[in-house]
């Protein structure tokens, strides 16, 4: 079939290209052997056989802890103000591409983020194809969310086959066309075709909380909060206020939640909705697996296995989740 | 706004909680508009407890007579007392005895002269007044100090993470020093809120923040087991920051 092919000899000239077009980031293996989105700064080569990064690409759409409002006590309470430079991530997995989407329906939904909206647009996001390992589940559940990027690159022998999925894609085709080769070439499938799937329709009965399973994880968790801060989709945060040293200013800050923590399910006059680590995995399990509010039915794993690798304790929710949605949808 | 009417004190600790305070030279001059350090004998002479408080904040154990005399009378006097840093939340390194007996520890280092030392068991505030908040660390951090008192200021007391040193280990990314370096680190039982300052150094957590809320001592002991490490081992180091780690 007809398609856009790049050599991996001019892989360099066209990272050179999209720097042009903004700051580049990119999977970088660091001295710690460790992985990483970080700068690919010219002579920086992104580390293209790692299949995940420590943090996913989310940690440049949400900030660990950052401020959502000033207040001052002449203006009352301003959007910080933020300048955001255009930006590309180079080398998404279509998983890291469905977290972005999932975020997308999170924060542009009905009552767009400010914060996110600024940075979201000024993302150009770059896809490439990869071969799940073990801790990857994206080909076991089909997952709804879409891949989708503005150019993908499918590895094949020597290169990959170049596609765009957007204006903006199109317009960076455009201007590599002299490093593009317009050839005949069978493609092979990629991980793109686990996303996307049609959601599911079924109805699902209630959790059951005296299922021995919750407690079991329950158990084993050290409450570390390493497999929502590293999952791409994990977006629940807390909202926090602190006053300024000159007695009328005052900062506004959102900082990264996780569904195990005590304080996430506490509400005002000490109460908690989930009151042991048991009922929060039931929870979490309803946020991951079905989805809730806005985006009920929508499960939000996208399968990369960040949880699994980085979980101290080796635990795994998604054994359990199977057996309640009894295998795939 | 009225200023904050504050005391500052220390019991037995080594003083670091205040001079964190007195680091944030920054910030002080501001702070003042806020706060008047009514009672703070580290900083300032003459140092007379005087009228009311509006808060006490004070460092470091209790294990002297007189120190269970003023922390009562600062208690009486004050609004709000706040322990400020780990040996005021929890016995911290003064603390430490590895199970021996303290009277005979007392004989092995100040001998037949013991006389004058008057001690009983360190013991946290909490053992023996109302504590409203607790504020850990050795020492706690800067920011963490400058937060409770422009929160006082404003008539609230601190919100305090209730997450360990993992999970702002994993915000700043770093590479795990338990699971990938097989390091005695006690990032998981440690409560968090210093950004995990130790662990983004490749120094293994050594717990000086104490126990997180809801720490999994049994899983923990286990993963530190299938890592090499004894019981005698993991607890010896627990134990330096708070003495009630049990198994």
């Amino acid at each position: 079939m007809a398609a856009t092919f790049i050599a991996t000899h001019n892989l360099e000239i066209l990272l050179d290209h999209l720097r042009q077009h903004g700051d580049l980031y990119g999977p970088v293996r660091g001295d710690d052997g460790a992985v990483r989105f970080a700068p690919l700064l010219p002579g920086t080569a992104p580390d293209l056989a790692a299949l995940r990064t420590l943090l996913p690409a989310k940690k440049y759409l949400l900030h660990p802890c950052e401020t959502i409002l000033n207040f001052t006590a002449d203006a009352g309470y301003q959007l910080p103000i933020e300048v955001v430079s255009p930006s590309i991530l180079f080398g998404l997995h279509p998983c890291d591409l469905a977290g972005i989407s999932y975020l997308d329906q999170l924060f542009l939904g009905d009552e767009p983020d400010p914060l996110y909206a600024a940075r979201r647009s000024s993302l150009t996001l770059i896809g490439i194809s990869c071969t799940p390992d073990d801790y990857c589940t994206c080909y076991r559940t089909p997952s709804p969310l879409a891949a989708q990027s503005d150019l993908f690159l499918q590895s094949v022998d020597g290169g990959f086959v170049v596609t765009s999925g957007s204006p903006r894609g199109d317009e960076l085709v455009e201007s590599v066309k002299n490093i593009l080769v317009e050839c005949d070439l069978s493609v092979p499938e990629d991980t793109r075709r686990f996303f996307c799937a049609p959601l599911s329709q079924r109805h699902l009965p209630e959790t059951d909380e005296t299922d021995p399973e919750w407690q079991e994880l329950a158990d084993g968790c050290l409450g570390c909060g390493a497999c929502s801060v590293c999952c791409p989709t994990c977006a629940c945060f807390d909202v926090l206020e602190f006053g300024g040293l000159d007695d009328v200013s005052a900062l506004r800050v959102r900082r990264w939640d996780n569904c195990l923590f005590k304080s996430h399910s506490q509400v005002a006059g000490g109460v908690s909705f989930c009151k042991d680590r048991a009922e929060r995995f039931r929870y979490r399990y309803r946020h991951k697996y079905r989805g809730f509010g806005a985006l009920e039915g929508v499960p939000a794993c996208v399968g990369c296995g960040r949880c699994r690798v980085v979980c101290p304790a080796g635990l795994d929710l998604r054994p359990l989740a199977e057996r309640l949605d009894g295998g795939a949808p | 706004m009225k200023r904050l009417r504050l005391a500052i004190a220390g019991l037995t600790a080594c003083s670091g909680c205040q001079l964190s305070l007195l680091n944030c030279e920054d910030e002080l001059p501001e702070l003042l508009n806020q706060c008047e350090f009514s009672f703070f004998p580290l900083a300032c002479s003459p140092a007379e407890l005087a009228g009311e408080y509006d808060a006490a904040l004070v460092e470091g154990c209790l294990s002297m007579p007189h120190e269970r005399e003023l922390l009562l009378e600062l208690r009486r006097r004050s609004r709000y007392l706040i322990a400020v840093g780990t040996c005021a939340v929890w016995g911290g390194v003064a603390a430490i005895r590895n199970g021996e007996d303290r009277g005979e520890l007392r004989r092995q280092v100040y001998g037949q002269n013991a006389v004058a030392c008057e001690m009983s068991e360190p013991a946290p505030l909490r053992n023996v007044v109302t504590v409203d908040a607790d504020i850990a660390g050795c020492p706690p951090e800067k920011e963490e100090l400058l937060r409770l008192l422009t929160g006082l200021s404003r008539g609230a007391l601190p919100v305090t993470v209730d997450y360990s040193v993992c999970t702002e280990c994993r915000m700043r990314e770093n590479l795990c020093l338990l699971t990938e370096r097989s390091e005695l680190c006690l990032g998981p039982l440690t409560l968090g809120g210093c950004r995990a300052r130790c662990p983004s150094l490749s120094v293994p957590c050594e717990g000086c923040r104490g126990p997180v809320p809801e720490a999994n001592l049994k899983e923990a002991v286990e993963i530190y087991a299938q890592k090499g490490f004894d019981l005698k081992v993991v607890l010896g180091r627990l134990h330096r920051f708070w003495p009630g780690w049990n198994q």
